[in-house]
């Protein structure tokens, strides 16, 4: 048995961890027993922050303060149009960051998307140490293949937040398709696996053999899952309903959280009825007419004409990565459904009649990711595991050449590691740097791709321009991290450098944050006698903060300063007692300020009264 | 470089066997075969290609050694695991393994050589064998003409997933003359119709390169040229000829091929370049001031193109 590694599904939706426990991969069930955590962040009235099926279950009276699907807010740019279109759809408030990304505000304070995730992570962590009964920091974690570098990054940077030694990211589809590889190494077969999450759709063409798993080629959208689904639903709802009484109930935050509720829950009956009533009294009001309510049924031929074109786009992909993979849809082997949305029967219909082939049910759609995640990290860290993975670069990676172009350097669906070199000569007499643009995508104008990063070739060699070669060579390393250095062919100088795409954090705001989420994490861990001790003085503390106000007038009106003092100075010393967790010393101090609180209440009770006669 | 192991320091922990085998492949170097490093015989065919590259993966990957402490032969398995896809890569498509084999017998083992060879009979052999089958088949007659195509088409089917497509284009032809109302025949044949088309103008315009980087130039040329007549897009390979011909010095070739490409591929400016540096070689001044003055006019600062206006 080699060092303790977790895998884990990072969903849009739903997170799972899992683990390799005596050669056998296994879902980690979180501490309220399900195997499913909700990636859900919440901050409850009373500050205190909830995380998974809490955090969802008060997701309707909590809208704003509520952090849904933040995986599509991952290493995203403030400027970039698939933003924008997302956040239309957010019950909660997203701003501007200052590295031109984006911050949740939560309250008073505002957090990064790798800090949500980190807090989703660090339950999950959490969950495997009460599991394993002891600490657990290295981790895999999953990502969409067609996550770009800033993407993975910040799913990286979120791992390390939440205190996790991130060995290493790798791509859905090929998780799952390793779940399912595990314990048949001895079968040589080409597998699909056609992966329709929460958020994320992924396809990938895999070539399974004595425990190597080859990636042909992959392909997706990373932004089209089963949210777009449930964004179908909705729209259907909210239009008539806007026509009819001149309301778009998307434009409240709680009535759309209700509708989302509705929508998936709708979503989901369909797979298995033909039909479903949607029944939301009271969703609104207006002066005229009172309360309003929408019912609704749908049926579930409504829902795939509604869907259409979302399956249709999923299909394009696939037929896109089959001809890059080289393959005909129905000499594939077998082919694998993951993620959730997979359970609509017109998907599983459109898939078969693709593939002319029922897809596979040898893995669970919700638990293999993280299974396969599980089996990686073994696969690296255990002497035991005789498996390999050959994973491929999802995007091309290129420089920006004269002219706003692109010029693509290492292709898309090429193994790695894998290195690729380019010659640059200078344009300039004596010019003392050159800069070298790395983008990353498939368009020919450089604008369209995604930056990765910029980096300036200094300390040139005065000459002539034209006359000095400087040969740039571009490493993908197996952990999938671009690195480039550069070599001046005449003298052999040479300078490298690591390009890695912001994921909108620096490493001081990862380290804080991760420090923060440290101290968070000891607080949790605090014996539960002091934990409810603190709780509760918690309470006392706003409980005198709201009665303040109407305490200081009541002293001027002949309650007298006296009483505000004692209770401030042992507001004081149960305030020091919580930070220094003296258990014994708070507890004397929670009855003493309950005291003074009742004795306080009656006072302005009774104060109150002479005032109103 | 790798005499002994504790040369690198103590704190290497990668098998014994492996650390040799790795010092042997850099003592090699470049003179390996894509053969040898794949460790198939010569005359494999792509499945068992296939399967030797994910077999070797399992020694070279670095990941394979993610728990050992691999010290300074990490850079150095990399490398090796690289080279090993790169071979893979030209070996398992057959136009890319056939230019492979072409240009490179000379330095293949004597074994390997013999191996090639046989392999080169055999699939001629097999070739022709298929034909006389093909030829039969479609002389069925009648209602068994739909099975006889069934019967063709998975063959394609087998011979692709082998990479062998020039033999299932043979069976799809042979299968759409039979059942000419099967869609998936016909849609399949275009798809590998166009995938072989394309391999071949890639390995010719590799197999052009190659040669021109050799300084073989009227073989440069023909390479260019075959590259050119398969895929009549290729800005690459006009340009690639244009070079060659003005080293081979047929300036009216070379001038014919450099408008081609300069045509085909408006914005490559290295395509200008070498057309503004024939008409300057054939004394027309004012047609190579025109090309240059097209680059500056995207790219005011292109060094080589001011100096030859310059010069002009």
């Amino acid at each position: 048995m080699g060092e303790l590694v977790i895998g884990i599904d990072l969903g849009t939706t739903n997170s799972v961890v899992a683990t390799v426990q005596g050669g056998v991969p296994t879902v980690i069930p979180n501490r309220s027993g399900y195997r499913i955590t909700p990636s859900v962040v919440a901050m409850a009235r009373n500050g205190k922050r909830l995380v998974g099926a809490l955090a969802r279950r008060q997701a309707v009276t909590n809208a704003e303060r509520t952090v849904v699907a933040v995986k599509r807010l991952m290493g995203r740019r403030w400027t970039s149009k698939a933003l924008q279109d997302t956040l239309a759809r957010m019950p909660y408030t997203v701003v501007q960051g200052p590295h031109e990304d984006v911050r949740i505000v939560l309250g008073e304070t505002q957090y990064s998307p790798p800090e949500i995730s980190a807090m989703v992570l660090t339950e999950l962590r959490l969950d495997a140490e009460a599991f394993f009964g002891e600490p657990v920091s290295k981790a895999v974690i999953t990502c969409p293949a067609y996550f770009n570098d800033a993407q993975r990054n910040a799913t990286k940077d979120a791992g390390r937040i939440a205190g996790l030694d991130v060995i290493r990211i790798i791509n859905e589809p090929t998780s799952a398709a390793l779940a399912y590889g595990f314990g048949r190494p001895q079968v040589e077969k080409q597998v699909a696996v056609f992966d329709l999450g929460g958020g994320t759709f992924d396809f990938t063409v895999l070539h399974m053999f004595k425990g190597v798993f080859e990636v042909e080629a992959t392909g997706g959208d990373s932004l089209l899952g089963g949210e777009d689904f449930d964004s179908c639903i909705i729209d259907w709802l909210a239009e008539p309903f806007f026509t009819k009484h001149g309301i778009d109930l998307r434009k409240d935050k709680m009535s759309l959280q209700r509708l989302r509720d509705a929508a998936e829950k709708a979503k989901c009956e369909l797979s298995n009825q033909k039909s479903v009533e949607i029944n939301l009294p009271f969703i609104s009001a207006t002066q005229k007419t009172g309360p309003l309510h929408l019912q609704s049924s749908l049926t579930r031929e409504q829902l795939e004409s509604l869907t259409a074109e979302l399956i249709a786009r999923c299909l394009r992909v696939c037929e896109q990565v089959l001809g890059e993979a080289k393959v005909h849809a129905g000499a594939l082997g077998e082919v694998l459904l993951v993620g959730g949305q997979t359970r609509m029967p017109k998907i599983q219909e459109a898939v078969k009649s693709l593939f002319g082939r029922d897809p596979s049910k040898a893995v669970n759609p919700d638990e293999a990711v993280a299974l396969g995640a599980a089996i990686q990290g073994a696969m690296l860290l255990h002497e035991e595991q005789e498996m390999l993975l050959l994973d491929v670069t999802p995007h091309s990676l290129g420089i920006a050449i004269a002219g706003g172009f692109f010029q693509k350097i290492i292709p898309k669906n090429t193994t790695v590691p894998t290195s690729a070199h380019h010659v640059f000569t200078t344009v300039k007499d004596d010019q003392p740097s050159a800069k070298i643009t790395v983008l990353q995508g498939e368009s020919d104008l450089a604008d369209d791709n995604e930056l990765l990063g910029e980096f300036m070739l200094t300390g040139l060699r005065a000459a002539p321009r034209g006359t000095v070669d400087i040969d740039v060579i571009f490493d993908i390393s197996a952990d999938g991290i671009v690195s480039v250095s550069a070599l001046d062919v005449q003298t052999g100088a040479r300078q490298s450098i690591t390009v890695t795409a912001s994921s909108g954090l620096t490493e001081e705001e990862i380290q804080k944050a991760a420090s923060a989420n440290e101290d968070w994490m000891l607080g949790q861990k605090e014996d539960p006698e002091f934990q409810a001790r603190k709780t509760k003085a918690e309470e006392l503390f706003r409980e005198f903060e709201v009665l303040w106000p109407k305490l200081t007038r009541a002293a001027q009106n002949g309650l007298g300063d006296d009483p505000l003092q004692r209770a401030q100075a042992a507001l004081s010393v149960a305030r020091l007692q919580v930070a220094q967790k003296e258990s014994q010393g708070l507890a004397a101090s929670i009855d003493r300020l309950e005291r003074m609180l009742g004795a306080l209440k009656g006072a302005l009770d009774r104060g109150l009264g002479q005032e109103g006669r | 470089m790798f005499a002994e192991a504790r040369d690198l320091g103590g704190a290497i922990d990668l098998p014994a066997d492996i650390q040799r085998e790795l010092r042997d492949l850099e003592s090699r170097g470049d003179r390996i075969s894509h053969y040898e490093l794949l460790a198939v015989a010569a005359d494999a065919d792509g499945g068992d290609i296939r399967r030797a590259y994910l077999e070797r993966s399992k020694r070279l990957h670095p990941d394979a050694w993610y728990r050992k402490e691999v010290g300074e032969f990490g850079p150095i398995l990399s490398k090796w695991f690289q080279k090993l896809a790169v071979a893979y890569q030209a070996l398992s498509d057959e136009e890319s393994r056939a230019v492979y084999d072409r240009d490179h017998k000379s330095d293949l083992n004597p074994q390997d050589r013999v191996a090639v060879e046989k392999r080169e009979l055999r699939v001629r052999d097999d070739e022709r064998r298929q034909a006389e089958r093909r030829a039969r088949l479609l002389h069925t007659k009648g209602f068994a003409r739909i099975g006889a195509a069934r019967k063709l088409f998975e063959e394609a089917l087998d011979h692709a997933s082998k990479g062998e497509r020039s033999q299932a284009i043979e069976s799809l032809k042979a299968a759409r003359e039979l059942d000419p109302n099967r869609k998936e025949i016909a849609a399949r044949l275009v798809d590998l119709e166009r995938d072989q088309a394309r391999a071949r103008a890639n390995s010719a315009l590799a197999s052009g390169k190659d040669r021109e980087q050799n300084k073989l130039y009227p073989q440069a040329i023909a390479a260019y040229t075959a590259a050119f007549q398969l895929d009549p897009k290729s800005s690459a390979a006009a340009a690639g000829a244009a070079r060659c011909s003005m080293e081979n010095g047929d300036l009216q070739a070379a001038s014919t091929w450099g408008q081609r490409a300069v045509e085909l591929s408006p914005d490559d400016e290295d395509a200008r370049l070498t057309l503004a540096e024939i008409f300057t070689a054939m004394n027309m001044k004012a047609r190579a001031k025109a090309e240059l003055n097209a680059i500056l006019k995207k790219n005011p600062e292109h060094p080589e193109a001011k100096s030859l206006l310059k010069g002009l």
